[in-house]
Formats: C-alpha cells, structure tokens, sequence
C-alpha cells in the first residue's frame, strides 16, 4: 500500500492510498472510527447545578466535549493494572466551579481545568449552559479512554471517507463544443479550452455523471481507477490526523495478525 | 435547549461556531457563505445551526435563584 498526501488542514487531511482494495480501505476506515482510543469524560459528579438544565443533560454534553488525548501516557481501563476501578493511569480529574454574577453567564468549555495539563477540551469555545444571575455550578469529571465500538463520543474523528479517484475523459472527435458539461457540472471540473473540453481539479468530481447524461453525442467518460482510494480523515481535535492514520494502521495490523493466528490455530 | 455540541449524524462539533454563525447573519450575511467559512461543509453539520432555536432564555426566564446564606 502506498500513501501520498494531497492535502492537509489543521484538523483535516486527504490522501491517496493506492494498491488496496475496497474491503481494505474500508477496514482501514473503520478501525478509525471505531477501534482507536480516545479520551472524553465519562462520569460526572455533579455537586451543584442550580441551572436551568438538568444533570444528565449537562453531563451529556461534558461527555460530547473532544479531549486532547495523549495516548503514551494513558491505559484503557479494561488493560489497566487497576481494574477499571480508576486510577492515576486511566482516569483524569477535570472539575468546573462557576457562579453567575449580576449578570446571566455562558459557562464554555474553556472553564474547565484539568488535574493533567496534557488532557484540556481541544475546543475551548464550547457553550456548556448558561446561568441566570447567581445561578451555580459545581462539579467534577472524570476523563477515560475508550473507543468508537463503546460510544461514539470516543471517536476521534467525526468523519473519515473515501471515494474512488476519477478518471475523466473527453474524445475530441465526438465533442462539439456545446459547452452543457460545462454548466451541468456541480464541481466545475469542465472548463472550455479553445476547441476542447479540458479538466481541472479532477480529484474534487464526485461522480456523478451528470456531465455524461447531458452529453448528446456521448464523448464524455467517467471512470475511476482500480484499487485507489481518495481518503479524507476529519479529526475532532482529540489527536492529530497524522496520529489517527498512523495507529489505526498499528491496530489494524494487529487485528489481523490476531485473526490470522486464530485461524492457524484451528 | 441550548446549540448541540456535535452534529446528530457526523459528530463534527458544531456549538462552537454557533455565536459567530449567529453574530454575522445579524450582520446580514448570507448563511450559506457564513456556513461555508465556518468550514461546515456537509449538509448534516450546516442543518444543525439552521435549525437551531435558542430556548434556554426563555426557561431562564423562570429561573429560582439559589437562597444564599443571610438572605
Ligand atoms: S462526474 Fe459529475 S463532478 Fe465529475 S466531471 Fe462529471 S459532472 Fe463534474
Ligand atoms: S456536453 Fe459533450 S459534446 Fe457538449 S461540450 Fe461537453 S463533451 Fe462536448
Ligand atoms: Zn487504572
Ligand atoms: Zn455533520
């Protein structure tokens, strides 16, 4: 398998993974979503909360919070020599103390400070609740990691796609230049070059034919590439996008030498 | 109640751009453009800010204010 990167954001990247067919690039995709670790909170003390919202509800969407997470330093609590019970290697303490004053005030992620300074919301803009003059908030949560197959809150990524790479093609001696392709396209991927039709950004068509359904004498073609996949991995802000790619193919050699060895053993 | 934190169908956090989303469609800007800046580009993240309708004023509206001591 081959990786090139075409580009890359911030919290965002798309690449070409070449030499691997559909049932691997899917598996690929769903060990990201589902396999890899990440950090949320998972159980909230709520000490006060004279708000307008209620406990669960406010909880909820502490849990909903991305976490940066720093997965060399801590164990999912299922493979931690605690237990699960909770401890210094699996869980982070992360407590909130607010009170409105004359005036009503959104409580955002940001107020939140974290026992580990690593473990902070990757977004600190956030709106929590927002509390009615003198209304108080008190509570404590407490962080894990966990995975995607448990809550989709310990995803570490909101999306990851892939599609097929295009292959557009024009033949000049069917074309006559009447330039519908051009207007139909919902990527602007056609544009009128002197006597033909030429192609820009052609990793941006989606497919969708509507340029060869428009086309009268049939001269356009769209096909995609054998065994090449256009990935795109949007990250929640828990970890890099490079980490993401990076140890989802770690666990996924795993599972499948775990599979493997399973079925030698029968 | 208040803007949900991530989107129901991607989880793409979306409550983070609400106040912004809703500062510049004060200002008159076209929601489409606002949307698009704000990099919401699927339709699932861009109707959770549409759609969205702030009540938590009005419950608050009916807020008990806690007894502090000595009143
Ligand atoms: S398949 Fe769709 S996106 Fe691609 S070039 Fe044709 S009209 Fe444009
Ligand atoms: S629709 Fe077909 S014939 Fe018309 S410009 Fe496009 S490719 Fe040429
Ligand atoms: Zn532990
Ligand atoms: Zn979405």
């Amino acid at each position: 398998m081959e990786i090139t990167i075409i580009r890359k954001q911030e919290n965002i990247i798309h690449f070409l993974a070449e030499g691997l067919d559909v049932a691997f690039a899917n598996a690929l995709r769903r060990t990201m979503l589902t396999r890899l670790p990440a950090m949320a909170i998972d159980e909230v003390l709520v000490l006060e909360n004279t708000s307008v919202m209620y406990d669960e509800m406010l909880a909820h969407r502490m849990g909903l919070i991305p976490l940066v997470t720093d997965l060399e330093s801590y164990n999912l609590p299922e493979e931690c020599d605690c237990e699960g019970k909770g401890c210094s290697l699996c869980q982070c303490t992360l407590t909130l103390e607010k009170q409105a004053g004359d005036e009503e005030e959104m409580v955002y992620s940001r107020d939140l400070s974290s026992q580990d300074p690593k473990i902070v919301p990757a977004l600190g803009e956030i709106p929590l609740v927002k509390l009615a003059p003198k209304q108080r908030l008190i509570f404590e949560a407490y962080a894990r990691l966990g995975k995607g197959v448990e809550n989709a809150k310990f995803q570490p990524v909101s999306t990851v796609s892939y599609k097929y790479v295009p292959i557009i093609e024009v033949n000049k001696d069917k074309c006559n230049q009447c330039g519908d392709c051009v207007k139909v396209c919902p990527k602007n991927i056609l544009l009128v070059e002197g006597d033909t039709i030429a192609t820009q950004n052609t990793l941006d068509c989606s497919l969708c034919e509507a340029c060869v359904e428009v086309c009268e004498p049939g001269a356009i073609t769209i096909d995609s590439k054998k065994n090449s996949f256009l990935f795109k991995v949007e990250s929640t802000g828990a970890l890099t996008p490079e980490v993401i790619v990076e140890k989802s193919a770690e666990i996924f050699k795993e599972r499948i030498r775990l599979a493997l060895d399973y079925a030698n053993s029968i | 109640m208040i803007i949900p934190v991530r989107c129901f169908t991607c989880g793409k956090v979306v409550a983070d751009k609400y106040d912004q989303f809703k500062r510049e469609i004060r200002q008159g800007e076209d929601p489409a453009t606002v949307l698009d800046n704000l990099g919401l580009n699927r339709y699932c993240c861009r109707r959770m800010l549409l759609a969205h309708i702030d009540i938590i004023d009005s419950f608050m509206a009916f807020a008990t204010i806690p007894q502090t001591e000595g009143t």
